[in-house]
């Protein structure tokens, strides 16, 4: 049984500064813009940091930051790292 | 233009968007390419021989942001790759950001081209502590990989000396069993029956069943009756296959990317952000973003608009022009050719020199050459695609995302330019949207100076009028056509690349560029204006027209009739035109002037940017907009005559 109750949250919820896992693109989001999404390295398992949600979210993924429209990060979801420490 | 090049000498620049490839190209050839600090600069392949090599011709793609190809950029790219004789490709890469440079390689890896990989930016990667081992990437890949800084020049020797060791790539990655199995059958009957001459069949297999347009394209060019073969692979294999195909080969070679990625990879720990990460986010910041671009435009509003529109241009026309060239030129002339109509045409009144040249180069010269300055700063510091997420919303008002920020703000600058520029959109709709906006309500920067100029002679409340006016037919025009054009807006994503302190001697080198780029247009268009103008006066045709303009002109818009005449000049271009009214601003009252730069503004574009917009969107679009503008610019034009004369009056 799995012990881990790790919840999936959107991309949009997370407050800045957090470190979170994608966990999986929704289908709600065009395929256009998954592949530009996958192509800009938003593959599942990736490590991202939240920098800031306003105006547009804007994350950090292997050191190239992507701003993204909240009609979009709703739909991408993402779990808590442990913080460090 | 893309001709393509002959007997296998073309080294073609591929790689995802902003990573230098421009920059690079200029190193390597000397020519100059349009280089900015933000995605999608290159809208086309451009060329040009080898420093290193005469033989060689060095060949500058539009940015990828992954293959197989779905934007134009990528297209125009993918066509490249297929349609040019390629001796080797140098995949430009970001080395801070190495999975996402190897997911490309996995690709291109595939098309058996002799290749190197050049690691741009690795100084950007050092300061984040990312420290690529090159050797062992370079061992793993079996191609030369070289680190390089393109801005400073740095890695430029090394990386033509790879170019004379280029091979072919080795494999990232075997794809899963039954994938590999439809791409083999798929390599055999391209192999059978559409071969290509460079380009390996498993590599033209990958992208034909990732469901890439311009491969599709060049098979059924190329295999003839016998492409039904090919698509019924290709139709089985997606049949076959456990979710979407292009998708999940797009998954395996981003997971080949990340698992060599990780083992070349050694990352320092950072205790804090570097200054330019701080700064990048403070220009978003949902607080700060706003004054800070406030303050950016006041900045540029004080280089263009006072320095460059006033102190220049009055040294340039007043002191250097009216003061010593013109009286000058019109003696030697005088003198040589005593008085006659040669002399007229000349320096007369309709003079090519005393009006073509003296608008092109006092009046428009210093306003565009600021600008093009202002401009190469923003972009070269990484503001201009932060500016994208501040505008976001407001874009999103007329059905755009805040993409469209960048060819409006360029428009500023050279409304022919953004036209090209509206490539980087996304969609057609959006693409056709920011055109006729564009052509419409965004004032190049010659003619914004040339209205800020008149109206800032009259009172701040005058621009401001303008200014208010200008932006909310812009909003409303946006708004009506995104309402009219069928489609759906396109949430924004954008890559922030990072903030970075202006090398001065880039934008120095950008405004050259732009600026002859501009000149080459301009002369030519204000010589054949003045020349128009002078032939329809001595022909007697000019009053005639004056005269005929005067119910719309004196009746509607509460004009001189004499103002008829630069409806004329507006024709060729609106800040010829509204140079023209700027010339007879003397006898214009302050409505008149509102009125008059209004109804100029929105009147239709320069006669370059009409051919602009004819070569992007056909003829038949582009005579539409034409038709909507015209009597729109009066019908607005007339509208504010009898609005602000009912409220001064």
């Amino acid at each position: 049984m799995n012990t881990k109750h790790e919840a999936r949250l959107p991309l949009a919820f997370i407050p800045p500064g957090t470190d979170v896992r994608l966990a999986a693109l929704g289908d709600e989001i065009d395929p256009l813009q998954r592949e530009q999404l996958t192509a800009y390295g938003l593959a599942e398992n990736r490590p991202l940091r939240v920098l800031q949600q306003r105006p547009m979210t804007v994350i950090l993924a292997d050191e190239v930051e992507l701003a993204l429209e909240h009609a979009v990060a709703r739909h991408i979801w993402v779990e808590k790292l442990p913080s460090a420490g | 233009m893309t001709t393509p090049s002959s007997a296998a000498n073309a080294i073609l620049l591929v790689g995802h968007p902003n990573v230098g490839k421009s920059v690079l190209f200029h190193r390597l050839t000397g020519a100059y390419v349009n280089v900015s600090n933000y995605p999608g600069t290159t809208v086309e392949v451009t060329r040009a021989s080898a420093r290193f090599d005469r033989e060689a011709m060095l060949l500058d793609t539009p940015g990828v942001l992954a293959l197989p190809s779905r934007s134009d950029d990528e297209r125009a790219t993918m066509r490249a790759l297929l349609n040019e004789s390629s001796r080797c490709l140098v995949q430009v890469g970001d080395a801070k950001n190495l999975r996402r440079t190897l997911t490309l390689t996995a690709l291109l890896a595939e098309l058996g081209v002799p290749m190197v990989l050049a690691l741009n930016m690795h100084d950007e990667a050092a300061a984040r502590g990312v420290m690529v081992d090159i050797p062992a990437l370079s061992e793993e890949l079996g191609i030369p990989v070289l680190a390089t800084v393109a801005t400073g020049g740095e890695g430029i020797g090394e990386l033509t000396h790879g170019l004379g060791h280029a091979t072919r790539a080795e494999a990232l990655l075997r794809y899963d069993q039954d994938i590999e199995a439809d791409i083999a059958r798929m390599a055999e009957a391209i192999t059978r029956l559409a071969p290509h001459p460079q380009l390996a069949a498993r590599g033209l297999a990958i992208l034909y069943l990732g469901g890439d347009s311009v491969v599709a394209d060049w098979l059924a060019e190329h295999a003839g009756q016998q492409l039904a073969e090919l698509e019924t692979l290709r139709q089985a294999a997606a049949e076959r296959a456990e979710g979407d195909l292009p998708a999940l080969l797009a998954r395996e070679r981003t997971e080949a990317a990340d698992a060599l990625a990780s083992s070349v990879i050694q990352r320092a720990v950072r205790s804090s952000p570097l200054l330019s990460q701080r700064l990048g986010q403070y220009v978003v910041h949902p607080l700060w973003g706003v004054p800070i671009l406030l303050g950016v435009l006041y900045a540029v509003y004080q280089f263009v608009g006072v320095f460059g529109a006033s102190v220049l241009v009055g040294l340039m026309e007043k002191d250097l022009f009216e003061g010593i060239l013109n009286p000058a030129f019109t003696n030697l002339v005088s003198v040589a050719l005593g008085t006659g109509w040669l002399q007229e045409l000349l320096v007369g009144q309709y003079g090519l020199w005393t009006m073509g040249m003296t608008y092109a180069l006092a009046l428009i010269l210093p306003i565009v050459t600021t600008f093009f300055f202002a401009f190469g700063v923003l972009e070269d510091s990484g503001y201009l695609p932060r500016l994208t997420v501040i505008a976001n919303r407001l874009f999103a008002l007329i059905g755009l995302n805040g993409r469209a920020v960048l060819p409006m703000v360029l428009g500023l600058g050279c409304v022919t330019m953004a036209t090209l520029t509206t490539r980087i959109l996304h969609s057609r709709r959006e693409r056709l949207i920011t055109i006729f906006l564009l052509a419409l309500a965004i004032p190049c920067s010659a003619q914004l100076g040339v209205v800020l100029g008149m109206l800032g002679g009259v009172s701040f409340t005058a621009v401001l009028i303008w200014a208010l006016a200008m932006v909310g037919i812009l909003l409303l025009a946006g708004f009506l056509a995104a309402k009219l054009i069928p489609g759906r807006r396109i949430p924004l994503v954008t890559e922030l690349p990072p903030m970075r302190l202006p090398i001065i001697a880039n934008v120095l080198k950008k405004t050259g560029g732009r600026l002859k780029w501009y000149l080459i247009e301009v002369i030519p268009l204000f010589l054949l204006g003045t020349f128009i103008m002078f032939a329809l006066d001595k022909s007697g045709a000019l009053p005639a027209i004056i005269d005929a303009g005067e119910p719309l002109v004196s009746g509607w818009l509460g004009l001189p009739k004499e103002a008829s005449a630069a409806f004329v000049m507006g024709f060729l271009r609106r800040d010829f035109g509204a140079t023209g009214l700027f010339a007879m601003a003397h006898s214009l009252d302050p409505i008149q002037a509102v009125v008059g730069m209004i109804t100029i503004t929105l009147f239709i574009p320069c006669f370059a940017s009409l051919m602009m917009m004819v070569k992007e969107q056909g003829s038949k679009v582009a005579l539409g907009m034409v038709a909507v503008i015209v009597p729109f610019a009066f019908f607005i034009g007339g509208l504010f005559n009898l609005v602000l004369r009912a409220l001064w009056s």
